[in-house]
C-alpha cells in the first residue's frame, strides 16, 4: 500500500484579542490508500481543526501556522486556493458533517444538489450527470431513490439527508472521506445503518476514511487504526485493536475505563413495594396552526401514558428524540400540565400540592449546563435559592448548607464565590445537581443529565449521581437516548415511542430479551465495547 | 403552489373588501359629502339641494353598494372639482406613478443589493462602513428636503436634469431618485444580515468543501437563501412608493396619482379620494400577494 495523505508537525493558532494561541500542535498523521483512521478526542481537543485544516475550511480567526501536507505525493501547502478548491474539495478529498439538517441548502433540490457537484468537478452532460447522481443515490440506499431528486432537504428525514449528504461528498468518487462526528445528531438506531453504510461504500469505492468522534466504541467498529487527542495534541496512536487492549497514555486507559465501568454493576439502592409516584394515563396534545378551510391538526406528545415508580428506584425511560419522554417528565415535575390522566405522589395529586411543597419534594436535573444557570450570580447564591425561599433560615445556616452541599457533590469551597463562566461543564453539572438536592427531595427527575457532557465527565457524573442515590436513599427518573448510561444506572426501564409506552420491565430483561420490535431495534443499535470483544493478538 | 396562491388570494379579497367598506364609511360618514360640495359659506337650503342633486339623501349603506358595485363595472362616479369620470383621471395619471414607482424602486435594488453584498463579504471593512454611512444617511433625510437638495445640485448649480415636470424620461431621474433613497437603508441592512448568516451556515460549508469558491459561491449557493427576506421587504417597498409619491410628485410636479391625490384631498373630492386610497390600498395588499407568491417559489418549505 502506498502513502495517500502524510500530515507533519501540523500546528493551527487562533487569533483572539490580538493573541496567537495555539489550538493544535506537532499533529502529524501518515494514511494509507483505503485504510481507515478514527480521531477521538473530547470537544476542543482539536479533532475537527486538525482536519478543516487539511480541507481549507478553517473558520476565518485560525490558520495554520506550520507544518506540511502531502496528498498523493503532491504537496498541498504549494497549492493556492483557487487550484485547490478545483482539484482537490469534493472531487480528492470529501467531508461530511454532523448535523445533517442544516448541512443542504433548504432552496435546492437534492438532485440540484447533486448535479451541480457533479458537473463542477466533470465536463459531461447533464444526462451523464443525472444518470451519475441517480447512481450514487441508490448507492447510499436512499429509499425510492428515483423521487427524491425533485424533492427538497426538508421533504426528507435527518437519516435520509445524512444519506444524501454521503452521496454528495462521494459522487466524485474521492480517494479520502472525512466524516467528523457524522452520526452525532442521529437517532440511535439510525446511528448504526448510517456507519454501516460508510464502512461498506468505502469497501465498494475502495477509499481510504477518516472518522472523529468523542465516541470510541463507534470509531472502534470502523477504523483500522486511531489516533486519540487531547488538548490540541496527539497522545496516543496506533492500531485501534491494539490502543483498546493496551493503551500506553493515562488519557486513553481513561477513556476505557468509562465506557467499561457502565458494564460493571452498580450499588443498588433499597427498594420499597410501595409505589412514590404514580401516573395514570397521562395525555398532552397539541394543535397546530390552523389552515385555511381544514381542521387543526392535533398530535399527541403523549398518549395514556401508566407507571408507577417505587420508593428508593430508580426508573429510566428511553426512546428516540420526540419519543415523548421529556414531556412526561415535565408533567411529573409540575413544569407543563397534562390534558387528561393523573400523576399521584405519596398518594397525593399533583396539583393539589403546594409548589413549595412540592419543590422539597420533586426536583429536576436538566441536559444543558451550560445554560440552566444564571450567569449573573455566583454559585453560592444559586444554590441557596432553594434555601433561602423555601425555608426559613439564617444566613450563615444557609452558607453553612450550602457548603456541605458543595462537598457532597464534590466541589471544595472555594467554588461558593464563583461565576458558572468559570467552571467546566462538569463542575456546572455538579452545582446544578446540588441545586436540585439541597432541599432534600426524595425524587430526581434528570433529563439527558449527561449527554451535553464529554465521556470522561459523564461518568464523574454518573458516580455522583450513583453516590447521592445510596447516601440519600432517592428515587430517580431518568431520561436518556444512551442506552449504556441507561443500563448502567437503573432498576427498571420504560420504552416510549410516538407518545406511547411500547415496553416496561426490568432493565436486564429489556435490553437482553427484549420483546417489541422497536426496542429490539433500539437495543441492537447500540455500540458497546464490551471487554471481551477485544481480541488478544 | 395553486393552493397556497388560492389561499393567499381569498385572505387578500377579504381585506381588500374591508377597505373598501372603511374608506366609505370614513369619507362619507365623517364628512358631510352635500356640504363638502357646497363649500363652507353655502346656506342651508343650497347644501340640502345639492343632497337631493346627488342623492346623498338616501342611506349610508345603499350608497355603498351602489359606489363598490359601479366598480366592478368600471364606473368610479363623477369627480366633483375636475367634473370628469375619476376613472379617466385615474387613467391619466397612472402612467406617470407607475413609471416613478418602478424606477424608484430599481434604484433602490441598484444601490442596496449590491452593496448589502459587498458589505457582506467583507463584515467591518472600509465598503461595509461606507455602506452603513450611505444607510444612516438615507434614513435620516427627510424626502422633501432631498428633493429640493437634488433640484439645487443637479437642476440648478449643475443643470444635467430638468428642475420639474414629467415630459420625458430625464424628468423622472431626480424624483426617482429622492424615492428610492428612501428605501435603501431597509433593504440594504437587510440583505447584508441576510447574506452574512447563510455565508455561515453549514449549508454553505457543504458547498465549500464540496469545492464551490468565490462568486459562484456566493450567487448558486447563498444568493437565494439570503434574498429571502428582502424580497418581502421590497415588494412592501414598491407598494409604498406609491404612497410616497405624495410628496415626492409635488416637490417635482410630475402629474401623478399622487399629486392627484393631494388636489383632490384640497378640494374636498371625495368621490377621487375615496378612490385613490382604495386604489393605493389595494396595490400595496397585490404586492404584498406578490412577495409572498415569490417567497414561496424561492422558498420550498413555505409551499404548504
Amino acid at each position: 500500500m502506498s502513502d495517500l495523505l502524510n500530515i507533519q508537525n501540523l500546528e493551527i493558532s487562533f487569533q483572539s484579542n490580538n493573541k496567537n494561541l495555539k489550538t493544535v500542535e506537532n499533529f502529524s498523521i501518515n494514511l494509507n490508500e483505503k485504510e481507515s483512521l478514527g480521531i477521538v478526542g473530547e470537544s476542543g481537543s482539536g479533532k475537527t481543526l486538525s482536519m478543516l485544516a487539511l480541507t481549507r475550511l478553517l473558520p476565518k480567526q485560525a490558520s495554520v501556522s506550520s507544518g506540511s501536507i502531502i496528498f498523493q505525493n503532491r504537496n498541498l501547502d504549494e497549492l493556492d486556493n483557487k487550484n485547490f478548491y478545483k482539484e482537490i474539495s469534493g472531487k480528492k478529498i470529501s467531508m461530511i458533517f454532523q448535523e445533517p439538517m442544516t448541512a443542504l441548502n433548504p432552496v435546492h433540490t437534492i438532485g440540484k444538489q447533486l448535479l451541480e457537484t457533479y458537473l463542477y468537478h466533470n465536463n459531461v452532460s447533464v444526462e451523464k450527470g443525472i444518470e451519475r447522481a441517480l447512481e450514487i443515490l441508490d448507492a447510499v440506499k436512499l429509499p425510492k431513490y428515483k423521487q427524491r431528486m425533485d424533492q427538497y432537504p426538508h421533504q426528507l428525514s435527518g437519516g435520509q439527508r445524512q444519506r444524501v449528504m454521503i452521496a454528495l461528498a462521494l459522487i466524485n468518487n474521492p480517494s479520502l472521506l472525512i466524516a467528523d462526528e457524522p452520526t452525532t445528531a442521529l437517532d440511535v438506531t439510525v446511528q448504526k445503518e448510517i456507519i454501516q453504510l460508510i464502512s461498506d461504500l468505502r469497501e465498494t469505492i475502495g477509499m481510504a476514511l477518516i472518522f472523529i468522534s468523542h465516541d470510541l466504541g463507534v470509531v472502534s467498529q470502523i477504523s483500522d487504526n486511531v489516533v486519540v487527542m487531547k488538548n490540541g495534541e496527539i497522545v496516543e496512536k496506533g492500531k485501534t485493536l491494539k490502543v483498546l487492549e493496551k493503551p500506553n497514555h493515562p488519557y486513553t486507559q481513561g477513556l476505557l475505563d468509562c465506557l467499561f465501568k457502565l458494564e460493571d454493576e452498580q450499588k443498588k439502592n433499597q427498594i420499597k413495594d410501595t409505589p412514590i409516584i404514580k401516573v395514570k394515563e397521562i395525555s398532552k396534545s397539541y394543535k397546530l396552526p390552523a389552515k385555511i378551510f381544514k381542521k387543526p391538526e392535533i398530535i399527541y406528545a403523549v398518549k395514556k401514558v401508566s407507571f408507577d415508580v417505587n420508593f428508593g428506584e430508580t426508573i429510566a425511560i428511553v426512546g428516540e428524540s420526540g419519543s415523548g419522554k421529556s414531556t412526561v417528565a415535565k408533567i411529573i415535575n409540575g413544569l407543563i400540565n397534562k390534558d387528561e390522566g393523573k400523576v399521584e405522589i405519596k398518594g397525593q395529586n399533583i396539583e393539589d400540592i403546594e409548589i413549595s411543597d412540592r419543590a422539597k419534594i420533586i426536583q429536576p436535573v436538566f441536559q444543558d449546563p451550560y445554560s440552566t444557570l444564571n450567569p449573573i450570580h455566583t454559585i453560592g447564591y444559586i444554590v441557596s435559592r432553594p434555601l433561602t425561599i423555601n425555608e426559613n433560615k439564617s444566613e450563615s445556616e444557609v452558607k453553612e448548607e450550602v457548603i456541605k452541599i458543595l462537598r457532597l457533590v464534590g466541589l471544595s469551597e472555594e467554588y461558593y464565590n464563583r461565576f458558572p463562566n468559570q467552571l467546566s461543564g462538569g463542575q456546572r453539572q455538579r452545582v446544578a445537581i446540588a441545586r436540585a438536592i439541597i432541599l432534600k427531595p426524595q425524587i430526581l427527575i434528570c433529563d439527558e443529565p449527561t449527554s451535553a457532557l464529554d465521556v470522561t465527565i459523564q461518568s464523574q457524573i454518573l458516580d455522583l449521581l450513583n453516590d447521592l442515590k445510596t447516601k440519600l436513599n432517592i428515587t430517580i427518573i431518568l431520561i436518556s437516548h444512551d442506552i449504556s448510561v441507561v443500563k448502567y444506572f437503573s432498576d427498571r426501564i420504560i420504552v416510549m415511542y410516538n407518545g406511547e409506552i411500547i415496553e416496561m420491565g426490568n432493565t436486564n430483561n429489556v435490553i437482553n430479551i427484549p420483546k417489541d420490535k422497536y426496542t429490539k431495534r433500539l437495543m441492537s443499535s447500540v455500540f458497546s465495547l464490551k471487554k471481551n470483544d477485544i481480541k488478544f493478538t | 403552489m395553486l393552493r397556497f396562491i388560492a389561499g393567499r388570494l381569498i385572505v387578500v379579497l377579504s381585506v381588500g373588501l374591508t377597505l373598501s367598506i372603511v374608506t366609505f364609511f370614513l369619507l362619507n360618514y365623517v364628512i358631510d359629502p352635500a356640504q363638502a360640495i357646497a363649500g363652507e359659506d353655502a346656506l342651508f337650503e343650497e347644501i340640502e339641494q345639492i343632497r337631493e342633486q346627488y342623492g346623498f339623501d338616501r342611506s349610508i349603506t345603499v350608497r355603498y353598494f351602489e359606489w363598490f358595485s359601479g366598480i366592478f363595472k368600471g364606473d368610479l362616479g363623477i369627480s366633483y372639482y375636475w367634473n370628469k369620470p375619476v376613472i379617466s383621471l385615474l387613467i391619466d395619471r397612472a402612467p406617470e406613478t407607475i413609471t416613478l414607482a418602478l424606477m424608484s424602486v430599481s434604484v433602490t435594488i441598484l444601490i442596496s443589493i449590491p452593496l448589502g453584498i459587498l458589505a457582506a463579504l467583507n463584515p467591518n471593512s472600509l465598503i461595509d462602513r461606507i455602506a452603513l454611512g450611505i444607510a444612516v444617511t438615507a434614513q435620516a433625510v427627510p424626502n422633501f428636503w432631498l428633493g429640493l437638495i437634488m433640484i439645487l445640485i443637479f437642476a440648478l448649480a449643475i443643470p444635467i436634469f430638468p428642475v420639474s415636470g414629467d415630459k420625458t424620461f430625464f424628468h423622472f431621474v431626480l424624483p426617482s431618485i429622492v424615492l428610492g433613497a428612501s428605501s435603501v437603508p431597509a433593504v440594504m441592512r437587510l440583505m447584508r444580515t441576510g447574506l452574512l448568516d447563510v455565508i455561515n451556515a453549514d449549508f454553505i460549508r457543504t458547498a465549500r468543501s464540496s469545492g464551490f469558491y468565490g462568486w459562484r459561491l456566493v450567487f448558486n449557493h447563498a444568493l437565494r437563501n439570503a434574498l429571502l427576506p428582502v424580497v418581502s421587504v421590497l415588494a412592501v417597498q414598491l407598494g409604498n412608493k406609491f404612497g410616497g409619491s405624495v410628496i415626492t410628485e409635488s416637490v417635482f410636479a410630475i402629474n401623478g396619482l399622487g399629486r392627484l391625490a393631494l388636489e383632490s384631498i384640497l378640494g374636498a373630492d371625495i368621490p377621487t379620494v375615496q378612490i385613490l386610497v382604495f386604489v393605493f390600498a389595494i396595490i400595496f395588499l397585490f404586492f404584498n400577494l406578490l412577495a409572498d407568491i415569490l417567497n414561496a417559489y424561492l422558498d420550498p418549505r413555505l409551499r404548504l
